[in-house]
């Protein structure tokens, strides 16, 4: 995999490797996998071989970057190993070292802890963003690790929720992680509230919350990214939507949603997508009519025809409520933001 | 969010995606393809084979309608009489790749079973549709056979083995060669094979938007291929061998494909077709294995079964 890292770098210089190694070593975690497929991953990626040791019990191994398991002791540089409560990891490196191979050996050893069972909570402190934006986790715990990541007791921050691949024009400096998530690894930050906003697509913001409360801003945060459409809209802040994001933060996926069904029906028109939006922001027929650049009866024909389908007047009273619930719930389940993009490059350097 | 029902990638292989989807999308739409000729480029060839002691010779010949395709002969440095003789096609959808795409993988029957590999340049889709490509491989086979004693290469130990769009080339090589009475082949090696393309199997359909080479993808490769024929009656078995009719007399098959893939389908009823036609057929479905993942990511335990087992048939087959 060594290669198709250095082919990624080669057609697109600004593309994060360091995201992908942390995405890759996160799934052999997920999948819990052995200590031979945790350094055969690291082997293939950094090149060249990679090994491990531990004092209690003693054992060691050594694997090339096509898997195979090396006999023999080896003793590893200093630049080229890392060591962490009585593990040590290292790569076998000739020359001088890469530039992937810091955050090779970190996952690397990360992984092979977890899987040897020191737990999360012992001594490992960058995995600790996980914990903090967990529902399930105890609130002390959470205060505790935010204590060690340097966030604020009393201070309020945002949760920023990022796919891997996402585009970074300028980062910010704070605390991050890759925190598996039902929707996949997703890239989170925290920042404080009154951060500049931030020049990256897609990306979802959450609302504004305490350290105890971080993990609804990123629930938050996850649903504003889901509801992004770049190039057109590459960041949504979900104060936007004020409190229908929480409501939908809440909402289980696969839940049923009155008036979804219906809306369905209606997107399926090849002006469906295009008609909704416009009466969402629109005031009237004739403001739609203009918005989406058609003519007024034309537009009152497709409002007759969506009051057909969806049985109410989307334009009446509560009906603009419920069509602009449908319809932010119908954005979310077609939501293609998370799927990998084509390569960056992919559409304007092919030649 | 959708609810289509799939085998789940293998824990490896699904950390090995992060990496591979940087260079290969899931989905690959038209405007995709000149990206992809860059990015699926095979990497600078000699370094590996004087690490490997493999000694390359390419050769100008005539493909369809005898216009010139290039061919690179590899031959293992210490070669001693006649070899047997491999003629590999490489992956690539058919749109994009060279003759020495993925190639690595059987670089090791070149120097660990003394074979000599012949990679063929055939042309690709859009520019060069059905039937150049194929028949560009159908010309390379009959030049090998054609030119044995200048090869060295031993006539009745020839093979053909592709992965994907070069397995479904390879598997079409093998039905041409039969009806027409071509060069003589004494196996197939049809790696997660691209025999199909009418899109019509359950699992064309479980992996869209994930993985490596989608249904949307196929269809790029297929239309680029057969333009407006992709799909209708008009298609030969020879550019898609899952229309054959008649798999009778066909060389012995090695197949293998992962669960996790669209060509799951194609793959598995091809080796049911060969076997209900009486023919010899070696099928193996790697659990959890996304599309090509012996080439994507080879140091894993799930490829290293797939290359060992796919190695043991061909030394079966070839070796003395």
């Amino acid at each position: 995999m060594q290669e198709l890292l250095g082919r990624i770098s080669a057609l697109d210089p600004r593309a994060s490797l360091s995201l992908r190694v942390i995405a890759c070593f996160d799934e052999l975690i997920v999948g819990n996998v052995n200590t031979r497929a945790l350094l055969s991953a690291a082997a293939s990626l950094a090149g060249c071989n990679a090994g491990f040791s531990q004092q209690l019990p003693p054992r060691a191994m050594r694997v090339t970057t096509k898997g195979a398991i090396v006999p023999g002791p080896f003793s590893p540089a200093a630049g080229s190993s890392v060591c962490e409560g009585g593990v040590t990891a290292w790569l076998e490196r000739d020359g001088a070292q890469h530039v992937n191979d810091a955050i090779i050996l970190e996952r690397l050893l990360l992984a092979l802890r977890l899987r040897h069972g020191h737990g999360r909570r012992d001594s490992d402190h960058r995995r600790e963003l996980g914990l903090l934006l967990d529902t399930e986790a105890p609130i002390a715990d959470r205060h505790t690790v935010a204590s060690r990541l340097n966030l604020s007791l009393t201070g309020r921050y945002r949760v920023l929720a990022a796919p891997l691949f996402a585009v970074w024009h300028s980062h910010p400096t704070c605390v991050e992680d890759v925190v598996a998530t039902p929707y996949g690894s997703i890239h989170a930050l925290v920042v404080p509230e009154s951060h500049d906003p931030v020049d990256a697509s897609p990306c979802g913001i959450g609302l504004p919350t305490g350290v105890d409360k971080l993990d609804r801003s990123f629930r938050t945060a996850i649903v504003a990214l889901r509801l992004c459409l770049p190039p057109h809209t590459p960041v949504v802040t979900a104060d936007t939507y004020g409190a229908l994001i929480g409501l939908l933060a809440d909402l289980p996926d696969r839940a049923a949603v009155p008036d979804l069904d219906a809306l369905d029906s209606v997107m399926a028109h090849p002006w469906g997508p295009a008609t909704v939006d416009v009466l969402i922001q629109a005031g009237s027929v004739r403001q739609a009519a203009r918005l989406a650049g058609v003519h007024h009866s034309t537009l009152q024909t497709r409002v007759d025809t969506i009051t057909e389908i969806i049985g109410f007047d989307p334009l009446d009273g509560l009906g603009r409520s419920r069509l602009g619930t449908a319809y932010l719930c119908w954005r979310l389940r077609n939501s293609r933001v998370l799927d990998l993009p084509p390569p960056t490059g992919g559409r304007s350097g092919g030649d | 969010m959708t609810t289509t029902a799939r085998p789940g990638f293998d824990p490896e292989l699904k950390a090995g995606l992060a990496i591979v989807g940087g260079v290969f999308p899931p989905t690959i739409t038209p405007d995709l393809i000149a990206f992809m000729r860059k990015s699926y480029a095979s990497p600078p060839i000699a370094d590996t084979l004087r690490r490997r002691g493999i000694v390359r010779r390419d050769e100008v010949i005539a493909g369809h309608h005898g216009d010139a395709i290039e061919v690179s002969v590899l031959t293992p440095a210490q070669a001693n009489g006649p070899r047997p003789c491999v003629l590999f096609l490489h992956s690539g959808g058919l749109i994009f790749g060279d003759r020495f795409s993925g190639a690595d993988l059987v670089l090791d029957w070149v120097d660990q079973l003394g074979t000599v590999l012949v990679a063929v340049e055939y042309r690709l889709a859009p520019e060069f549709p059905d039937p150049v490509p194929r028949e560009d491989c159908y010309a390379a086979a009959e030049w090998v056979a054609a030119s044995a004693e200048h090869l060295g290469v031993r006539p009745d130990r020839l093979f053909v083995a592709g992965a994907s769009s070069g397995g479904g080339l390879a598997a079409g090589l093998a039905l041409a060669a039969r009806d027409r009475g071509g060069p003589h082949l004494c196996g197939q090696v049809l790696d997660y094979p691209m025999l199909d393309d009418r899109g019509l199997t359950r699992s064309t359909h479980q992996f869209d938007g994930i993985g490596v080479w989608d249904r949307v993808s196929n269809e790029t490769g297929w239309t680029a291929l057969l333009g407006d024929a992709r799909g209708g009656a008009d298609v030969s078995p020879y550019a898609a061998p899952a229309r054959a009719t008649d798999l009778r007399g066909l060389p012995p098959a090695f197949i293998d494909v992962g669960s996790a893939e669209i060509f799951r389908d194609e793959a598995i009823a091809y080796a049911d077709a060969i076997w209900n036609a009486g023919g010899d057929a070696e099928l193996h479905v790697w659990p959890g294995g996304f599309h090509a993942f012996d080439i994507f990511a080879p140091h894993t335990v799930l490829a290293q079964g797939m290359i060992r087992t796919r190695n043991a048939w061909v030394e079966k087959i070839l070796v003395d």
